[in-house]
């Protein structure tokens, strides 16, 4: 018999009190876990919006509170177009509003001119008309959730749109709303002559980072957006979705680790005897402070795959209300497994050291004669 | 190094008290073992036995006075759980065997601190339970054997590392007298087979009687000292 295989079946000698802590500590690690899961895709899917349409960057107002709240004026567009290395800038304003069942519907106003260089790759139909006003394309997603096709009305702001094109960016938020043309949407939200962020083309061989950095320097109430690092700038829902992330990870730690002290710090007590005969047949404090150690160890290790099969399973279920799905998809990244597990690991650690210095410390003649 | 090779356990006036030395329970022992000797030691309750097989054992250290264990001064081991698991085999009045293993996953836990393999480890968890008539028990835990089976198993346990010394206190006590005369009849066994030295305490005059030597104790000390009390059977 392994000294592991052992290590497990001291566990399964209090199997409600094994199980109990396991259930306690795999909710913890769900928590981590599936919270880590959303924080991805919420940057999943911002970091498909900075580089939509096949942008090389996109640029918007530095130091914004949110990314849809940046604006960009006509000036700024024009600045950005002074530089021989953009092809192309495309302004987009976006705009959120209820439209059908979901009421965070994305509205993306653009120039049915620029979508010659911003791609949305038609399913079916055609692109918005040039000077073409109550037209709409829609992503495959809100489509299918309108259960609109070609030649259907659809009603923003009490105004109808027909909708002519229906396109697949593979963007989550793109997919789950639609394009328009700019007049419209700067009509309707009041915003004559506004962008919330500009789309750069650059031309074949232009150093990306070092046009971006450039621009900024030149133009410091500009911020460009190379990928997620830059959306702190634009944005500060990201960075809260950080820190509670943080806190609830840290929070986890601590009420799990109370946990299993608590059990670790039982199973000792109970086995002060059985410890002083394992001294007496001539195992080392090592070894005991190992067995305590592994115990908790493996109970977390248990905790944390349970975990975060039971995190999947909830994000798997409430991405099956449409108004979740419109705007987020999961993204499972080994990180935030990980952070699961390193979760799993700390708690166990915390929670056994004293314990384990307890049994570690135990005369081995006094707790022979223990009753 | 002591004088005599053949002394295997050599006690010089140890001294052990608890309650900051309100309670003498050695009180100056001198005891000596020769190898492949089977002493029983006797004596009223509280009148230091175990306190003796533990100092012994090093389980316990003395106030003063010295042990010498093959002609080693065991508080001056460098490593004493090594001397433990190699050199010394403790029996107890209960069992003590792990109730979630069986009893050869019980015989292997002091083989965790050698070298063996896990199949080696089994295989001399298997000639052990031989050695103590239960090779047919290997897979049964505590629960299913009788109170005499498990006595064995820990009588087992304590060959486990092949130690020279086996240290016994009152392994019958818990046994009825049937059980407990099988038992001391397979601990004689493997006492002779494997030329171990036996020392073991027990209230049973029988038990007692069966030994090499038997040595009293009264008070923390060995009755009117060791060569004059004891009984010499040899
Ligand atoms: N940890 C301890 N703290 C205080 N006193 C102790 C402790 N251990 C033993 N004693 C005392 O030391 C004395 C010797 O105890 P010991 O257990 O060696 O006796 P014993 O001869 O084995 O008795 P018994 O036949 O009842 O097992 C007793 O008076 C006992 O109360
Ligand atoms: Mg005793």
């Amino acid at each position: 018999m392994s000294f592991t295989f052992f290590i497990f079946s001291n566990l399964l000698r209090q199997k409600v009190r094994t199980g109990l802590t396991v259930l306690g500590i795999s909710i913890g690690i769900t928590t981590v876990v599936a919270l880590g899961i959303f924080v991805n895709s919420a940057k999943a899917a911002t970091e498909e919006l900075i580089l939509a349409g096949g942008a090389d960057f996109a640029v918007g107002r530095a130091g914004s509170a949110d990314l849809t709240f940046s604006t960009l004026t006509a000036d700024d567009l024009a600045a950005l177009r002074e530089y021989d290395e953009v092809e192309h800038v495309s302004g987009v304003l976006m705009a959120i509003s209820k439209v059908g069942s979901n009421p965070y519907f994305f509205q993306f106003g653009i120039d049915p001119n620029d979508l010659d260089f911003f791609e949305a790759p038609l399913v079916e139909g055609e692109t918005l008309a040039a000077g073409a006003e109550n037209q709409i394309m829609l992503g495959d997603g809100a489509a299918g959730q309108l259960g609109a096709e070609i030649g259907d009305t659809v009603e923003i702001r009490d105004l109808s749109f027909v909708v002519v094109g229906i396109y697949d960016t593979g963007a989550t938020t793109f997919d789950g709303g639609a394009i328009l043309p700019l007049a419209a949407v700067q009509d309707y939200e009041r915003k004559q002559g506004l962008v919330t962020l500009a789309y750069i083309h650059t031309r074949s061989g232009t150093e990306v980072q070092a046009l971006a950095d450039r621009i900024e320097e030149e133009h410091p109430n500009l911020a460009t957006l190379v990928d997620l690092a830059d959306v702190g700038d634009v944005d500060q829902g990201l960075q809260i979705l950080d820190a509670v992330n943080l806190g609830i990870t840290i929070l986890a730690v601590f009420i799990g680790g109370i946990a299993v002290m608590n059990t670790m710090v039982m199973a000792v007590f109970e086995r002060t005897r059985e410890f002083g005969i394992l001294r007496a047949l001539g195992w080392r404090t090592r070894r005991i402070l190992q067995m305590v150690l592994g115990e908790a160890l493996l109970l977390c290790l248990i905790a944390a795959v349970f975990g975060s099969i039971l995190a999947v399973a909830l994000t798997q279920m409430i991405v099956l209300f449409p108004t979740v799905s419109a705007f987020i998809t999961p993204h499972y990244t080994l990180d935030v497994f990980l952070r699961g597990l390193a979760v799993g690991i700390s708690v166990a650690l915390l929670g056994a050291i004293y314990p384990a210095y307890r049994a570690a410390r135990l005369s081995p003649a006094q707790a022979i004669r223990y009753e | 190094m002591s004088e005599q090779p053949d002394t295997v356990i050599d006690v010089r006036n140890v001294v052990k008290t608890y309650d900051e030395g309100r309670t003498r329970a050695l009180d100056g022992v001198n005891f000596q073992v020769e190898r492949g000797e089977f002493v029983s030691i006797t004596g009223p309750s509280g009148c230091g036995k175990s306190t003796l097989l533990h100092a012994i054992a090093a389980l316990e250290r003395p106030d003063s006075g010295t042990i010498y264990v093959n002609g080693d001064e065991i508080t001056s081991q460098r490593d004493l759980s090594r001397y433990r698991a190699r050199s010394i085999g403790l029996i107890f009045q209960l069992h003590n065997l792990l109730p979630n293993l069986t009893a050869s996953e019980n015989l292997q836990v002091p083989m965790y601190e050698t070298d063996l393999s896990a199949s080696a480890r089994r295989r001399r968890a298997e000639e052990l339970l031989a050695l103590v008539d239960l090779g047919d028990k290997a897979g049964k835990r505590p629960t299913q054997l009788s109170g005499g089976e498990r006595q064995r198993v820990a009588i087992a346990r304590a060959l486990a590392n092949d130690p020279g010394i086996i240290l016994a206190d009152e392994p019958t006590g818990n046994l009825d007298s049937k059980a407990g005369q099988q038992a001391m009849a397979v601990l004689r066994n493997v006492q002779r087979q494997q030329a171990v030295t036996l020392v073991l305490v027990s209230h049973n005059r029988q038990i007692a009687a069966a030994a090499d030597r038997t040595v009293y104790m009264l008070d923390g000390k060995i009755a009117e000292g060791d060569a004059a009390a004891s009984e010499r059977r040899a």
